[in-house]
């Protein structure tokens, strides 16, 4: 018998074509992805028929931890108005913040400092839960620090120790001042509502009118009264339209 | 395919390099796109959360809507919700308490608590409780049979409606569909009822909108939320006395 002869095959594999299709892929998700937008609580919303989604551009989030912290943020458009003005996030955000403070100094009296890189950090922060007078305080923190102080991590540490977990967040307490109209009350959470409402963004305004500009998102766990006190407030600043985020439940598979 | 071949020619040259064939290896480069993949995949969110709309009366226009209520009695529902919760704070169940038109608050003089009607009228106002469950079978249970049979009329209409669209040959889209459905659900010529939504504040944020749910649901157009006013309550601590079952009785 013949001896069969094996003919050596190299065991290498070519990857390139592995290569072309794995970059295709990664090109695809890097286009398509919206990231998760980092919030300092993590709330299960409840569930529910309806499929109207949630907007990304012109939009007012207003989170409510189940613990009754109120967290506000805005988004900005990304492209210009009717009016031809173009309000991108970076603006409203700073916008805002510089009425928001300005409204609070004219009603309490109080005198809130704001500078450039307060402004700055405040423009990339995509939820804020800080007393107006305590945002000078806030921002003399560590970036990460700020992060972990509005998830109610490290509170009693740092700039801020004095304030308590359950005071992280927008404070819902009656401010009382006086106008030419006579004695009235706000809180901070009015403030801010009404700051970016005002702020001049026209398509915000006309989307928070709609209802469609403010989103109020709460845990499905937190007991109605929590959720009450933000909606309620929003009803006293005429803001009675609004949209609660909910997730998607398909009524057929029940 | 990632080599180049390059052929021999010529002879050999005396001190020439040997001749290597250039072959890139490809592995690393795809590890390292994997993980990107994998970085990309973990970090997007491809479902979007939904909203639900929902317009609240403003603060001062609440006297005139109170008035209007009153006038249409006989289609009003109101809804009272609670939660119970275990000792973690999770909501174990939430329950739907209900009554149609005025409520019904004769006291027995013998137990001093809301006694038992004497009339079919009456008996309307008298609370009962019920819970939020699913359709079984396509069949309504539990507090959307109570809102379906309120809003049957309307409901039965719809379902007209979408046999005409089911319908081989209908040219009907999907658009004119939705519009004519609207139409429908707030055609006043039609009985429908007005449904008010009190949360005690104890109940879950999630009870509040698998309510708000049931509205859309069963096509109501109608329906506010209120407060939980101690009206309220008295009746609803009334119920939960006699029924201990359904849940403490509140603070």
């Amino acid at each position: 018998m013949g001896k069969v002869k094996m003919k050596r095959k190299s065991t290498r594999i070519d990857m390139t074509a592995m290569s072309d299709v794995t970059v295709l892929l990664l090109t695809f998700f890097m286009l398509t992805s919206t990231f998760l937008q980092k919030e300092p609580v993590t709330v299960v919303t409840p569930a529910s028929v309806s499929e109207i989604k949630v907007p990304d551009t012109d939009v007012v989030n207003v989170l409510v931890s189940p613990k009754g912290n109120v967290f506000v943020g805005a988004t900005g458009s990304i492209a210009a108005g009717d009016d031809g003005v173009f309000w991108s996030t970076d603006t409203l955000r700073r916008v805002a913040l510089q009425l928001a403070v300005s409204d609070f100094n004219a009603k309490t009296g109080k005198r809130v400092q704001l500078t450039e890189p307060m402004i700055e950090e405040f423009a990339k922060m995509n939820m804020f839960g800080v007393p107006i007078e305590r945002i000078p305080d806030f921002f003399a923190k560590n970036s990460g620090d700020r992060d972990d102080w509005l998830s109610g991590k490290n509170v009693g540490q740092g700039p801020l120790a004095d304030v308590k977990e359950t005071e992280v967040g927008i404070p819902l307490t009656p401010i009382s001042y006086t106008d030419q109209e006579g004695p009235k009350e706000t809180n901070e959470f009015q403030i801010w509502m009404r700051a970016y409402h005002n702020a001049g963004s026209d398509m915000l305004t006309k989307a928070m009118k709609s209802g469609k500009g403010i989103a109020v998102k709460a845990d499905h766990n937190s007991a109605y009264e929590t959720v009450h006190d933000v909606l309620d407030n929003l009803q006293t600043i005429h803001m009675n339209r609004f949209s609660v985020m909910t997730s998607l439940k398909n009524l057929e598979t029940e | 395919m990632a080599e180049i071949q390059q052929k021999e020619t010529g002879k050999k040259k005396k001190g020439a390099q040997k001749k290597m064939d250039i072959h890139v290896d490809f592995t690393p480069m795809v590890d390292m796109n994997m993980l990107l993949i994998s970085f990309f995949m973990l970090c997007t969110t491809m479902i979007k959360s939904q909203t639900l709309n929902i317009s609240l009366p403003s603060n001062e226009k609440k006297e005139n809507l109170e008035k209007t209520n009153e006038a249409k009695d006989s289609e009003a529902v109101t809804i009272y919700l609670t939660t119970q919760y275990d000792d973690d704070h999770n909501v174990v169940d939430n329950t739907v308490f209900y009554y149609f038109g005025m409520p019904y608050v004769e006291v027995d003089e013998a137990t001093g608590r809301i006694g038992t009607p004497t009339s079919e009228s009456k008996a309307q106002g008298v609370v009962k409780a019920e819970k939020f469950l699913s359709n079984d079978h396509g069949i309504q249970q539990g507090i959307r049979k109570v809102l379906h049979d309120r809003n049957s009329e309307v409901l039965s209409r719809i379902d007209e409606l979408k046999k005409e669209k089911l319908r081989p040959g209908s040219q009907m889209t999907d658009e004119e569909y939705t519009a004519r459905v609207r139409e429908i659900s707030k055609d006043s010529t039609i009985s429908r009822p007005v449904v008010i939504i009190k949360a005690t504040p104890d109940a879950s944020w999630e009870s509040v909108i698998t309510t708000l749910d049931e509205m859309q649901i069963n096509a109501i157009s109608r329906y506010q939320l209120e407060n939980f006013g101690g009206m309220d309550s008295l009746l609803l601590n009334d119920f939960l006395v006699k029924n201990p079952e359904y849940g403490q009785p509140l603070r």
